[in-house]
């Protein structure tokens, strides 16, 4: 059978573990993003702590996917938690990154004219820092997305959802009837998705930069 | 809640007061700022300028406390305001700093309504409000005020810099060299413009700056500051080009102080020679300046001039007259 005659048959098939892949995906950077830009806000006035967090997650992205979905199962079984506690885990490190140098690259100069005219902290946060930090956010948010992608196919190996399942069926019975076909689907449709949440982030991009800091 | 719009009982018509006000910055020995007293009164436009790190922007932003001074008492309007919140203190001082600051993602009218919309004016009034201080500093607002600050050139920023310090009509406004990042010419031009604007409204400004003839020219009175903050004299331009106090002040102003001496002094302030009965050529106003009736009379080839309801002046008469006190010619 032919990839394409593969596919076109087993489409129901695919498309459910696509749509699956990218709930997990948005999902677990949506988590991320938000325990990310709590972090780069908490830790504003502590430096240290926000280092201590900047190295911990940065270091986290150097264990092995394969190992950190391992550890998982022994604290949260199989299944879609784990898979989700590991891709937000990896999601952190480069929005969090991205977080505080957009937070402390903005304009000191309009950050102090607001103070100037008497705007509150939180204030100058919300109206002022996280607006123009934005854009510099979403890109780390756009990074995490595409890595996550990737790296949650991993996820199969403790059960988890989404494509990842076809790659490792596939290749668990290589030789078998359509075992190619079936992993190369699997890989085909993450590169699909990946492309997909690009130009997602691309239009959000568009959408969410304030107009005054379009070009 | 502080109200610097109300005089309590008309105590001192000094608005602004420090006495003994000092910043020490923490691991520096020289004190930023030592011991300043210094008065400035109700619609006073006053400079203060000196060299580079002599304290002006630490002084400019101990008023509106976004440095906190060491020792010493800030009052405006005769309330000690060094207890006061300072952002509700803010928000009735108008601040220009000097890289402008105009916040990029929200357009000319959101940020000259900043003010107005912390101290919850409703829309139509602040919208009103923005077209009519956009017009008063000669930015057409159907033009401008939907634009972003990265689509106006750096002296309308400027501009917009100063429309919104006085969106809610503070009685005091803070500048910090606003005119700073200007070529020359539009410079000149902004600064006549912001003197017919303070003919108008009438603020107490003070306003830094390195340059001294910016300060000769805007200041009703100048502070000179030396190296090391201090006070070296805070005077009228004229008695400063006049009465230097000391050598800093002499070698500050630079050369030329007996010219300059010229714009600053008017006709009708001068003494009347005996009028000789001579045919006049040209006739002046009193409050017209010896450098404007001078050129008057270079440009028209003119001898003598009348000063209307005055003396009759040659221009040997004007130049022995407005010559430094020092001068043997007048002694
Ligand atoms: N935040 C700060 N921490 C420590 N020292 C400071 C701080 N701000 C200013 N200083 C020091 O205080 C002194 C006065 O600085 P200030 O900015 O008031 O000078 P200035 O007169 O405004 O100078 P310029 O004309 O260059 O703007 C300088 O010696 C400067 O180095
Ligand atoms: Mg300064």
């Amino acid at each position: 059978m032919s990839f394409l005659d593969y596919v076109s048959e087993n489409s129901t098939r695919i498309s459910f573990l696509f749509l699956q892949h990218v709930q997990v995906v948005l999902i677990s950077v949506g988590l991320a993003t938000v325990v990310s830009i709590l972090l780069a806000m908490v830790t504003e006035r502590l430096p240290k702590t926000r280092k201590a967090a900047l190295s911990i997650t940065g270091t986290i992205l150097t264990i092995p996917s394969f190992a950190l979905f391992g550890l998982m199962i022994p604290l949260f079984g199989l299944g879609v938690a784990p898979t989700v506690l590991a891709l937000t885990v990896y999601a952190v490190f480069p929005i969090l990154r991205n977080a505080v140098t957009g937070l402390e690259t903005v304009d000191a100069s309009v950050v102090d004219a607001a103070r100037g005219m008497g705007m509150a902290s939180r204030q100058r946060l919300w109206r002022i820092r996280l607006p123009l930090a934005w854009p510099v956010i979403l890109n780390g948010i756009r990074v995490a997305t595409i890595m996550v992608v990737a790296i949650a196919a991993i996820g199969a190996a403790v059960r988890g959802p989404g494509l990842g399942e076809l790659i490792f069926r596939g290749l668990s019975r290589m030789g078998a009837a359509n075992a190619l076909n079936e992993a190369l689907a699997g890989v085909v449709a993450i590169v699909v998705v990946a492309a997909v949440m690009d130009v997602l982030f691309l239009i959000i991009g568009r959408v969410t930069t304030p107009r005054g800091l379009h070009a | 809640m502080l109200d610097i719009s109300n005089a309590p009982d008309g105590t001192t018509d000094a608005m602004i007061r420090l006495t003994g006000v000092t910043k020490h910055y923490e691991g520096s020995d020289a004190p930023a700022v030592a011991p300043l007293t210094m008065d400035i009164r109700r619609g006073e436009f006053v400079c203060l300028v000196g060299p580079s790190g002599c304290g002006k922007t630490t002084t400019l932003r101990m008023i509106n406390r976004l440095v906190e001074p060491t020792a010493g008492q800030i009052w405006i309007d005769g309330q000690d305001v060094t207890h006061s919140d300072p952002d509700q203190l803010r928000r009735h001082i108008g601040y220009v700093i000097q890289q402008v600051g105009l916040i990029p993602h929200m357009s000319i009218g959101q940020n000259v309504g900043i003010v107005p919309s912390m101290l919850g004016w409703d829309r139509k009034r602040i919208s009103a409000r923005v077209d009519e201080l956009l017009e008063l500093v000669g930015l057409d607002p159907s033009v401008y005020r939907s634009r972003y600050p990265k689509q106006l050139s750096g002296g309308q920023q400027q501009r917009v810099g100063v429309a919104r310090a006085l969106a809610a009509d503070p009685p005091v406004m803070l500048m910090d060299e606003p005119f700073g990042a200007i070529d020359p010419i539009t410079r000149e031009r902004l600064q006549a413009e912001f003197l017919q604007l303070q003919e108008r409204i009438r603020k107490t400004i003070v306003f830094v700056t390195h340059d001294v003839d910016e300060a000769l020219r805007l200041g009703d009175r100048i502070a000179i500051f030396a190296e090391g903050s201090r006070l070296a004299q805070f005077d009228t331009p004229l008695e400063i080009l006049t009465n230097p106090a000391d050598d800093f002040v002499r070698t500050f102003i630079g050369e030329g102080a007996a010219l300059r001496r010229l714009s600053l002094l008017r006709v009708g302030d001068l003494p009347a020679s005996v009028d000789s009965g001579e045919p006049v050529d040209l006739t002046v106003g009193a409050d017209e300046t010896v450098a404007g009736v001078l050129e008057k009379m270079l440009m028209a080839g003119a001898e003598r001039v009348h000063v209307a309801g005055g003396a009759t002046l040659t221009v040997q008469d004007m130049l022995l007259a407005t010559a430094l006190p020092k001068h043997p010619a007048l002694r």
